[in-house]
C-alpha cells in the first residue's frame, strides 16, 4: 500500500512566497485544481494549503522563488569535502543525521531545500512547535519543523527550517530508509561537483564570489558551462533536442529523464518511442505513459544520443516552478559526466564521460 | 537508358523509405506527431508479432483485431482510435495523446514500470544465494572463522580514511572505518556464514576490493565484490593418487565441472557456503562419480542414483501424535512443493516424526495421513481456509507480531506487505492474554495493519506510521538483520 500523495502547500512570510510540493505524485487533476486556485494567493493569509498535485515521476519538489540558504559548519579544518553517495536504484543517498535520527536523504536537486520522511519526524513536530500545518483532509499533511542539526560527511547545520512529507513510497520502492531529501538551498554556498559515475559528490568552500577557498585542488575545468538563470535553488540548464533549444531543469532526486509530450514536430521526430503503459484506474479515460529514447539531445558541443526518457506532459511542473520547462534531466543523463555548480558565482559547467563532440 | 536510371533510382528510394518497418521492431513502430500517437502497423504481422505489439505498447488485442479486420475508427476505454489504410500492407494507426489524463496515478507503479522497460533489475536478495566459493587473488585479503571476518586491503598508505561499505552495514559510508596496519588495512566484522557484497571507501571515493575477483553488478552500472563466509567443507580422505577431485551437487545443477578440492596431508579439501537447506552430492575422482566415503547418510534419487545427502542448519523435527494405526505418513508442504511422496514420516512411539532442515523462512505443510490430507492438530498457527487450509510454520521466525489489546476479540488478522495484504491468511493466535504471529522476515521495510474483527487498526504499540493511498496509515516495520 505505497502511499502516491503529493501535497501542495503554499506558505508566506516575511521573507518568501514559497510554493511547496513536497511527495509527489501524478494527479493532474489535483494539480489543475490546485492551479485554478492559484490567483487567490496574491491576497492570502499567512497560510494556506492545498491538496496535493501530481506531477511527474521521481521528483521531489520543493520550490521557492527566494534565494534563502543555509551555509554549513565544517567540523573538520578543511576546505573541501567528498561524500560517496550510496546508489539505491538510481536514486543518490547521502548518509546523514537530523536531530540524532539516522538514516538517508535522497540528494534531490529538483527539491529546493531539506524535507524530512513524517514516519520519523511526526514526533519532532509536536515538541518542536509546529510553524505551519496544512491539513489536507484525507490527502496527506505537510507541516515545518526546525531542525536543531544536521549532520552529513563533516558538514554540519544547525537551525534549519525542513518540511515534513510522507516518503514512505520511496522507501518502499527502493527498500531503504530514507529520513527526507535535500535539495540546492543546503550546498549553494559551496562549490558542488556532482560525479554521478564514481558515486561521488564533492563540496568546496567559496568565497563571496564563488572562487573555492585554498582547496589546493585544481578548479573545476568544464568543457561546456552555462550561467545559472534565476535566483532560486532549481538548476534550469539549456538543451537541444532535434535543434530546437529546450529549457531543461536538472534533477537528481528524478530516477527517469522526462520530456514534455507537446513539444514541436521537428522535437517529437527525434524521440523514438518503445513502451507505452495505459494506467488504468476508477477514472474513466485511461492516462497513458511514454517511454523510449531521445536520439537527438545536446548540451553544449556534446550530443548524448541514446538517452532513456519518459514523455509525458509537465505543464504541472512548469507552473510549479514558475518557469516553463520542456524537459527534466535526472540520473540517466548524470551519468554522461561530470557537473559542477557554483550559484555564487552562478555558472554551471560539465565534463562529459560520454557522448560524440559536436 | 534513361527509364532505367529512373527505374533503379526509384528502387532506392523505395528501399531507402526508413517509415515502413515490413518485421515488427518496436524502435520503428510508434511516434508522437503534432499531440497525436501514431502507431506504424504492416497488416500482414503474425499473431506472435501482434502479440508483441499488444505487449509492449499496452494495445487491447480487441484493437488489434478490429484495426486487422479492417475498421477505420475503433472506440474503446472511452478512447478513439483513427485507422488510416498506407501503401502496400501498411496502416496508420493514431489517436490524440493521453498524458495529461485528469486522474492520479500510483507512482510507485510508475517507476517500477520504468525499472522494467529500462532492464533495470534493482537489488538482489542475498539471502536467497544457495552456494558460494571465493576467489581472492590475494590469500590474507579475507580470513573467516566463524564468526569473524577479516577483511585486508593492503596499500593504501597515503590514504587518510578507509571505510568498508557493504550488504553487512546496509552500505553505511560512515560506520566502519578500517585501520591501518603498516602495510594495509584490516577490519574484523562479525558475520554469519552467508553472502556479502562491499566495496571500499578510500578518501571519498568507491572502489572494489582489487584482490578479489568475484564481482556483481551492483545495478547502477558499476561493480561491488562479493565474498562467501563459509560454513561448510567438503572432505575425501584419501585417493592420494588421484589428479583432480571435484564435488558437485544439486546446489551446482550436477554440474559435472563442479568445485575443484584442493589436495592435503591425508586427501582432499573444498570450503563453501551453503544456505541451510538438505542437499544432494557426489564426488567425481579422475572423471568417476562416487558417494561420500566419509557419509554415511546415503539415498537414490528416482532414477536409480544414489548420492549423498548433507543438511545445513539446524533441522525440525515435525511430529503428528497418534495415528499409530497408519500405514504411512508424509509430510508435505511449501519446501518440497507439496510432494506426495517424498517426506515419509518414521514411526515413534508417540506417533510419527521427521527430522528435516530447511532454510529460516516461512512455511504451510500438511500431513498426509494413509492418503487423507490433514493440518497439524498441534500447531494452532494456520492459514487459508477449508480445503485450502494449511499448518504455517516459521523457522527461525525472526519477529513476533503481537497485540495485547482487544483481549475478546473474536478474530486478528495480521496483514501486511509481507503477505500481499491478505485480509485472511494470517490469522493471530491469542497466546498469554494477547494475540501473537511469529514470522521470518528478511532484511528490509515492511508495512502492516491488524484487522480486529473486521476493523483495521494500527499496532498501538509500534510508533512508526505511514499514510497510504487511501488517506489512512500503515504501521512500519524494519526488520534489521536477519542472517
Amino acid at each position: 500500500m505505497p502511499c502516491n500523495m503529493r501535497i501542495v502547500n503554499l506558505v508566506q512570510n516575511s521573507q518568501m512566497m514559497a510554493v511547496r510540493l513536497s511527495n509527489r505524485i501524478l494527479s493532474f487533476i489535483a494539480l489543475l485544481f490546485c492551479m485554478a486556485f492559484l490567483p487567490s494567493f496574491t491576497t492570502f493569509s499567512p497560510l494556506l494549503s492545498f491538496p496535493s498535485v501530481a506531477l511527474y515521476p521521481g521528483m521531489n519538489l520543493y520550490i521557492s522563488s527566494a534565494s534563502n540558504y543555509y551555509t554549513p559548519e565544517f567540523s573538520q579544518k578543511t576546505d573541501s569535502v567528498i561524500i560517496p553517495l550510496k546508489r539505491v536504484g538510481r536514486l543518490f543517498l547521502i548518509e546523514a543525521k537530523v536531530d540524532g535520527e539516522a538514516g538517508n536523504l535522497v540528494f534531490d536537486t529538483g527539491a529546493n531545500g531539506l524535507v524530512l520522511n513524517s514516519t520519523y519526524f511526526r514526533e519532532h513536530v509536536k515538541s518542536g512547535g509546529v510553524v505551519s500545518s496544512g491539513i489536507t483532509g484525507s490527502v496527506g499533511i505537510v507541516e515545518q519543523i526546525t531542525v536543531g542539526q544536521l549532520e552529513f560527511a563533516e558538514l554540519r547545520y544547525s537551525n534549519l527550517t525542513a518540511d515534513v512529507a510522507n516518503l514512505g513510497h520511496i522507501e518502499n520502492r527502493r527498500g531503504v530508509k530514507i529520513i527526507g531529501l535535500i535539495g540546492f538551498s543546503l550546498l549553494r554556498s559551496l562549490e558542488v561537483v556532482i560525479d554521478a559515475r564514481r558515486s561521488v559528490l564533492k563540496l568546496y568552500k567559496i568565497d563571496k564570489a564563488g572562487r573555492r577557498v585554498n582547496s589546493g585542488s585544481k578548479s573545476f575545468v568544464p568543457e561546456f558551462s552555462q550561467k545559472i538563470e534565476g535566483n532560486g535553488n532549481i538548476l534550469f540548464v539549456k538543451g537541444a533536442v532535434g535543434g530546437k533549444l529546450l529549457n531543461f531543469c536538472i534533477d537528481t532526486g528524478a530516477e527517469t529523464n522526462a520530456i514534455s509530450a507537446d513539444l514541436n514536430k521537428k522535437v517529437m521526430s527525434t524521440i523514438v518511442i518503445t513502451r507505452r503503459a495505459s494506467l488504468k484506474g476508477a477514472g474513466a479515460a485511461g492516462s497513458e505513459v511514454l517511454f523510449g529514447r531521445m536520439s537527438d539531445f545536446v548540451i553544449g558541443s556534446r550530443k548524448i544520443s541514446e538517452m532513456e526518457t519518459v514523455i509525458t506532459n509537465l505543464d504541472g511542473l512548469s507552473e510549479a516552478y514558475g518557469t516553463h520547462i520542456d524537459g527534466l534531466l535526472g540520473s540517466g543523463f548524470l551519468e554522461s559526466g561530470v557537473l559542477c555548480v557554483n550559484f555564487l558565482s552562478g555558472q554551471f559547467g560539465m565534463r562529459f564521460t560520454k557522448g560524440e563532440k559536436q | 537508358m534513361k527509364t532505367t536510371v529512373i527505374f533503379v533510382i526509384m528502387l532506392f528510394v523505395l528501399h531507402t523509405l526508413p517509415a515502413f518497418p515490413q518485421k515488427f521492431n518496436p524502435d520503428n513502430v510508434c511516434r508522437i506527431d503534432d499531440g497525436k500517437l501514431i502507431f506504424t502497423l504492416n497488416l500482414k504481422w503474425t499473431a506472435k508479432e501482434k502479440k508483441e505489439l499488444s505487449d509492449l505498447f499496452d494495445l487491447d488485442s480487441i484493437l488489434i483485431d478490429q484495426v486487422y479486420k479492417g475498421k477505420t475508427t475503433i472506440t474503446l476505454d472511452g478512447e478513439t482510435w483513427q485507422v488510416r489504410k498506407l501503401q502496400g500492407n501498411m496502416a496508420e494507426l493514431s489517436k490524440a495523446i493521453h498524458t495529461g489524463a485528469a486522474k492520479r496515478i500510483n507512482l510507485n507503479d510508475l517507476l517500477l514500470m520504468v525499472d522494467k522497460w529500462s532492464n533495470f533489475a534493482g537489488s538482489e536478495n542475498e539471502s536467497a544465494a544457495i552456494f558460494g566459493v571465493n576467489n581472492f587473488t590475494v590469500a590474507n585479503a579475507f580470513v573467516y572463522s566463524n564468526p569473524i571476518a577479516r577483511f585486508y586491503l593492503p596499500g593504501f598508505k597515503s590514504a587518510s580514511k578507509i571505510y568498508i561499505s557493504g550488504t553487512f552495514n546496509k552500505w553505511s559510508t560512515t560506520q566502519t572505518p578500517m585501520k591501518f596496519v603498516g602495510t594495509g588495512w584490516m577490519i574484523d566484522l562479525n558475520l554469519l556464514p552467508g553472502k556479502y557484497t562491499y566495496k571500499f571507501i578510500v578518501d571519498g571515493r568507491w572502489i572494489t576490493d582489487p584482490s578479489n575477483k568475484l564481482r556483481e553488478d551492483g545495478g547502477s552500472g558499476s561493480d561491488n565484490s562479493v565474498v562467501f563466509c563459509y560454513n561448510h567443507e567438503f572432505k575425501l580422505k584419501g585417493f592420494k593418487t588421484a589428479d583432480k577431485v571435484v564435488v558437485t551437487g544439486n546446489f551446482l545443477n550436477w554440474k559435472p565441472k563442479g568445485i575443484a578440492l584442493a589436495k592435503t596431508a591425508d586427501g582432499w579439501t573444498a570450503s563453501v557456503y551453503l544456505r541451510d537447506g538438505t542437499y544432494a552430492y557426489k564426488f567425481i575422482v579422475d572423471g568417476s562419480w562416487i558417494t561420500d566415503p566419509g557419509n554415511p547418510v546415503v539415498k537414490n534419487d528416482t532414477y536409480g542414483n544414489s548420492n549423498s545427502f548433507l543438511g545445513i542448519g539446524e533441522a525440525y523435527t515435525f511430529k503428528l501424535d497418534g495415528y499409530t494405526n497408519a500405514q504411512k505418513v508424509v509430510l508435505a508442504g511449501s519446501f518440497n512443493n507439496w510432494s506426495p511422496t517424498e517426506l515419509v514420516m518414521d514411526k515413534s512411539s508417540k506417533g510419527w516424526q521427521l527430522q528435516y532442515v530447511i532454510a529460516p523462512g516461512n512455511y504451510e505443510y500438511k500431513f498426509i495421513v494413509d492418503g487423507r490430507w490433514m493440518i497439524d492438530p498441534a500447531n494452532p498457527f494456520s492459514v487459508g481456509a477449508g480445503d485450502t487450509q494449511n499448518s504455517f510454520i516459521a523457522l527461525k521466525a525472526n519477529h513476533i507480531f503481537e497485540l495485547a489489546e482487544y483481549p475478546d476479540a473474536k478474530q486478528v488478522i495480521l496483514s501486511g506487505s509481507f503477505n500481499g495484504w491478505s485480509t485472511k491468511d494470517y490469522r493471530m493466535v491469542k497466546q498469554g492474554g494477547k494475540w501473537i504471529f511469529p514470522i521470518y522476515l528478511p532484511q528490509g521495510k515492511y508495512t502492516y495493519k491488524f484487522i480486529v474483527d473486521g476493523k483495521w487498526i494500527l499496532d498501538p504499540v509500534n510508533k512508526l506510521y505511514e499514510q497510504n493511498e487511501y488517506g489512512t496509515y500503515n504501521t512500519v516495520l524494519w526488520i534489521e538483520n536477519s542472517k
